[in-house]
């Protein structure tokens, strides 16, 4: 008797201990996939910023005041045709 | 036996204890056990649904337009907060708006949603202290543009859409929500479980457009300068592919007004001038004129039911080609009274004019178009000269296209391409003929007097120095929803075929009511379309075939006629004659139209109004104005000097072996510029 109580006590402490080690496993990968989601979330704004910092009407104002550059007249532009091998 | 008799008593209520005990575990156990199981598990498991992320919006070019991100929204329940000076402080640390919190908190809520969303990481810190609730929440980021804005349309805080695309392809883009069972923990957290269950939501689908975001916004700039320094009311840019139908920018500016709807799709606006050539079209297509035809415009000025007609500057008579070239509007009448009224209609309607063109842009406008039963007596003249019809400026765009391709009305479209989230192609936009509306032939031959317009007409300055342009200007008098049409109010457009001789552009600029000395098509609308196709030749990727380009560049080069200064014409010098153009002293305006002009001059016996145009240039010269110059001497200089020397002249350069130097042509030969000069090297 003293016997099976023992083996019981022995494979509920198993399974606790099991339930455990899962319940702080599942604690860290839920953890991990906020920051995760959380980095995703700081992926976009960042590229989102990066866009909106070097669009055309962000920087065109900017490089025309502080750089002095303009767009190129037709004339400045030159467009080589491709080579035919 | 007292003893034994007391210890039976004690055994039979431990046996009838226990025989409750397991009548109470068989009750719980079998006959309770499902509802036992099923508050566990509500106890333990809760499910939710998982909202699918949005579909993303893309350029032509794969660049993001539009995409989902997940944020944060915070809430503090105030009963829940033990130590609200601590609970502010972290809200402050997490950079979260605690502002907003200690308001609220003076006014009792017990609730508080703080404004703003927040990135999961800012406020990661928070998530374990006491009476705060994060909760994750999808935002729809748009490209900082508002152009793309009007297009792409909005959603509400609950993520339905309000207008635009996410309006129109909102089944595609909302995807399909999920379903999660996930366990709690004491504290109520959720805890992945082998007895949980998830079963994923299924992202939007992704939308490519045929937006290019680089042409989009080179228009939206220029848009905004323009409509900036000539103090208009608003404008519109629409760029399309002639050949596809693919809009390649739409962009939209309206001074002091929060338009949410793409203007270039919503507001119709009578063309005026740039109306012309679909009547020269239809003359052609009828067989009722050649280009060549000429007609009495009687100095300028004819009297037709009851009204005045006349052209500022005066030509006894013009043929077809020169009526386009110099917009006259007598003679777009004399030529048009050889069309029937349905014939005119029907030219009109074929071009898609008056009815939506099925762009997938809620609020799209179908224009006017009235039956020539509608007509009055006036209407057949006026209709000839871009005024009683109303069209947007992506029909407009959309019926030059059909000049610019060979005679095909396109169907316009926005949707390049549909993804699933797997890559897999949903649908690809092909292009698709809705109708032939005139021959190749007539097309041919309206782009050529279309060239001729920005050669030597109404719209040099749109002309570039390397590429021909085509197109034709108008400058239409505004009208206000009681007064009839206002007295120096107008809108100024033009409409651009680049490369002229073989487009892969139709550019329309239109300005509405602009404030100045010039408001005339050829003079304010013209020059924004130049420094927009500047721009484009200029950008890494604006939808050009630069092949395609190199062939259809000018052979010579007529430096005269477009920057006769020899200048580099920078975006501020641009930007400077465009403001004198606003600002500066009068000159007579090339293209106009003005109904009022002679109201105040004329007879009231005669009963009459007056259209008036300006013509900026000579009608005798109608050659192109190129500048012969003498082949350079080259003799003394090396190989690369002469082909430089040769070249800064203007000319054309082939290499040939022959036993003298020299040029052939000979130094000295009087030559128009882009002749072909063959340099002689001696063979060794």
């Amino acid at each position: 008797m003293g016997l099976v109580l023992g083996v019981f006590v022995l494979v509920a402490l198993a399974i606790v201990w099991r339930r455990t080690i899962g319940i702080g496993q599942s604690e860290r990968l839920a953890a991990l996939d906020a920051k995760r989601i959380g980095l995703e979330g700081e992926r976009a704004r960042l590229e989102s910023e990066i866009r909106d910092a070097s669009a055309r009407q962000t920087l065109g104002a900017t490089v025309e005041r502080r750089l002095g550059m303009h767009i190129p007249t037709d004339k400045q532009v030159v467009i080589l045709p491709r080579t035919t091998r | 036996m007292k003893t034994r008799k007391r210890l039976a008593i004690v055994h039979a209520f431990l046996i009838l204890f226990a025989l409750a005990l397991v009548a109470r575990a068989g009750k719980v156990q079998v006959i309770e056990g499902k509802d036992w199981v099923a508050r566990a598990r509500r106890q333990h498991f809760f499910a939710g649904s998982m909202s699918a992320p949005r579909g993303e919006i893309l350029d032509a070019s794969g660049n993001t337009l539009v995409e989902s991100r997940e944020m944060t929204r915070v809430a503090v329940a105030l009963p829940e907060v033990r130590d609200t000076a601590f609970v502010l402080k972290a809200l402050h640390h997490a950079r979260v708006d605690a502002d907003a919190v200690r308001a609220a908190i003076a006014r009792r809520r017990r609730w508080i949603e703080v404004p703003g969303l927040y990135t999961t990481a800012d406020v990661a810190s928070l998530s374990k202290l006491n009476g705060i609730h994060l909760t994750p929440v999808l935002q729809r980021v748009y490209a900082n543009s508002g152009g793309i804005k009007r297009i792409v349309g909005s959603l509400d805080g609950q993520g339905n859409p309000l207008d635009g695309l996410e309006l129109a392809l909102d089944t595609l883009l909302r995807g399909d929500s999920g379903k999660v069972r996930l366990a709690r923990d004491k504290d109520g957290r959720a805890l992945d479980s082998p007895d949980g269950w998830t079963e994923q939501p299924k992202a939007g689908s992704t939308v490519v457009l045929t937006i290019n975001n680089t042409l989009q916004d080179i228009c939206e700039r220029e848009l905004s300068i323009a409509v900036d320094s000539l103090r208009a009311d608003g404008g519109d840019i629409v760029v399309m592919n002639p050949h596809t139908g693919e809009i390649l920018a739409l962009a939209s500016s309206r001074v002091g007004k929060t338009t949410f709807s793409n203007t270039a799709v919503t507001e119709p606006f009578e063309p005026g001038s740039t109306l012309k050539p679909f009547v020269a079209a239809s003359l052609l297509e009828n067989g009722r004129a050649r280009p060549t035809d000429i007609v009495d415009t009687h100095n300028g000025r004819i009297e037709l039911d009851g009204r005045v007609i006349t052209d500022m500057h005066k030509a006894q008579s013009l043929s077809l080609a020169d009526v386009i070239r110099y917009s006259s509007n007598v003679g777009i009448v004399e030529f048009g009274q050889r069309l029937t009224p349905r014939q005119k209609y029907e030219t009109f309607r074929n071009l898609g004019f008056g009815m939506p063109l099925g762009v997938p842009l809620p609020a799209e406008a179908s224009g006017t178009l009235r039956e020539p039963k509608q007509w009055s007596k006036q209407s057949s003249a006026s209709i000839l000269m871009g005024y009683e019809i109303a069209v947007t400026p992506l029909q407009l765009v959309t019926a030059y296209a059909a000049i610019a391709n060979g005679g095909e009305l396109l169907e316009p479209h926005l949707v390049k391409e549909v993804r699933s989230i797997d890559g897999k192609v949903l649908y690809r936009a092909e292009p698709r003929s809705v109708r032939r509306v005139m021959s190749g032939e007539v097309a041919r031959t309206v782009q050529q007097m279309l060239l001729a317009v920005v050669r030597e007409g109404t719209a040099t300055k749109a002309d570039l120095a390397t590429f021909d342009v085509a197109g034709k200007s108008g400058t239409a008098r505004r009208t206000s929803q009681n007064a009839g049409y206002v007295a120096g109010s107008y809108t100024a457009s033009f409409v651009g075929l680049f490369p002229g001789n073989d487009p892969q552009y139709v550019v329309l600029v239109k300005l509405d009511n602009p404030r100045g000395a010039h408001y005339a098509g050829g003079d304010i609308a013209a020059p924004v379309t130049q420094i927009v196709l500047r721009a484009a030749l200029a950008a890494r990727d604006a939808a050009l075939d630069r092949e395609d380009l190199a062939a259809s560049e000018k052979t010579a080069v007529a430096q005269s006629q477009v920057d006769p200064a020899g200048h580099t014409n920078s975006v501020a010098e641009v930007k400077f004659v465009r403001r004198n153009d606003a600002e500066g002293p009068d000159r007579p305006a090339q293209d106009s139209y003005d109904p009022n002009r002679n109201v105040a001059k004329r007879d009231p016996s005669e009963g009459t109004a007056s259209y008036v145009i300006e013509l900026p240039a000579s009608l005798k010269s109608a050659a192109v104005a190129i500048a012969s110059r003498a082949i350079p001497d080259v003799r003394g200089l090396s190989v690369r000097e002469a082909v430089r020397a040769i070249h800064s002249a203007g000319f054309r350069v082939r290499l040939i072996g022959a036993s003298t130097a020299g040029t052939f042509p000979a130094a000295g030969t009087i030559a128009t510029p882009g002749t072909l000069v063959q340099l002689s090297r001696p063979l060794e």
